[in-house]
């Protein structure tokens, strides 16, 4: 029996390794795709930032108040992943640029927690990776004419931190909350 | 006489040889299988050297890494950067590295690692803010639209 735990044991153990991995590199979304748009783009935005990051910059943000709100909610984020264009003309971007990011938020780990389409705000989807009954990974991807945006955040976003966070330091008011948030996938 | 029998025992048997041979018959090799005895436990060896070897190997390339990471950033720092960070030292003073001018180097090298830690600390702050602002602003996007009666999602 011991003979078996030892051999066992090695393999396992990279087995654990590698699957907690490849779900932070599921709950990444690849959107190097998208870069060939900057190039068209009158303004862009491009963050990219690992947990060795967000370590950094979770120290220059105080103790107190909403600053350290912001803190905790760090703590338990891997990376945050942002593209955003801005356009000075209509259909710089296809859709066949959007169906890259979309394609990979149809995986089954991704369930869509919210889709709107309006003229005047154009096209927005929420979506959420739930790692057991907590959040593992949230993505938005939002769409308009001149507009073109991804935001991805890989890690244990706290819900209720998040919700804590609405209203201060230009974080609105989402609505919600731990219980509340039951996602259902939309494949 | 000749050695023939000394070689192959082929030749004209020597009664002195042969009476050798008589005496030393008991000490003859004797094909016996090897008889443990039973209280003897056999255990089975691991072989630690192929988990060593990685272990070294891994080991080996991590310092590599760092070596060749250090070397790296010490020759990406901009030359103003390097001349700012090293006054010119008098002709002088250059031959003799005293503990005070070795103690002067060193604070300077850590003011100026100290500072580039805190740039990048301040630029990732920055972008922390930057991304949250930008989530945010499609989070409030999407909570106006879940409140108005045209959602679909």
């Amino acid at each position: 029996m011991k003979l078996l735990f030892q051999k066992l044991a090695a393999p396992l153990l990279f087995i654990a390794l590698m699957t907690t991995v490849a779900q932070a590199q599921e709950s990444r979304i690849q959107t190097t795709t998208l870069d060939h748009l900057a190039a068209k783009a009158s303004q862009s935005v491009d963050v990219n930032m690992d947990e060795r990051l967000i370590t950094i910059a979770a120290k220059l943000f105080s103790d107190k108040g909403d600053e350290k709100k912001i803190k905790e909610l760090l703590i338990g984020i891997k990376g945050i992943y942002v593209k955003h264009f801005e356009f000075e003309n209509d259909g710089q971007y296809t859709a066949a640029d959007v169906e890259t990011i979309r394609t990979q938020l149809r995986s089954p780990s991704w369930s869509r927690l919210a889709g709107f389409t309006s003229k005047a705000d154009g096209n927005l989807e929420v979506y959420l990776m739930m790692t057991g009954d907590k959040v593992g990974g949230l993505a938005v991807l939002a769409t308009d004419d001149r507009e073109l945006t991804v935001v991805n955040i890989v890690g244990a976003v706290d819900l209720e931190k998040l919700a804590q966070l609405e209203g201060q330091f230009g974080v609105p008011e989402l609505g919600i909350e731990p219980g509340k948030a039951k996602p259902k996938n939309e494949q | 006489m000749n050695d023939d029998y000394l070689w192959d025992k082929s030749g004209e048997p020597d009664p002195e040889i042969q009476e050798l041979e008589n005496i030393l018959a008991p000490l003859r090799y004797q094909p016996t299988p090897l008889e443990l005895p039973d209280d003897v436990v056999v255990r089975r060896k691991w072989n630690y050297f192929p988990l060593l070897a990685i272990a070294a190997t891994v080991l080996i390339a991590l310092l590599a890494a760092g070596v060749w990471l250090r070397v790296r950033t010490e020759k990406s720092t901009p030359p103003q950067e390097q001349a700012k960070s090293v006054p010119s030292v008098p002709s002088v003073y250059k031959e003799t590295a005293t503990p005070e001018v070795v103690q002067k180097k060193v604070i300077r090298k850590r003011s100026y690692v100290k500072r580039r830690e805190s740039q990048e600390a301040i630029a990732a702050k920055e972008q922390v803010m930057l991304a949250l602002r930008l989530a945010s602003e499609k989070l409030k996007l999407a909570q106006k639209q879940m409140k108005s009666p045209h959602k679909i999602g």
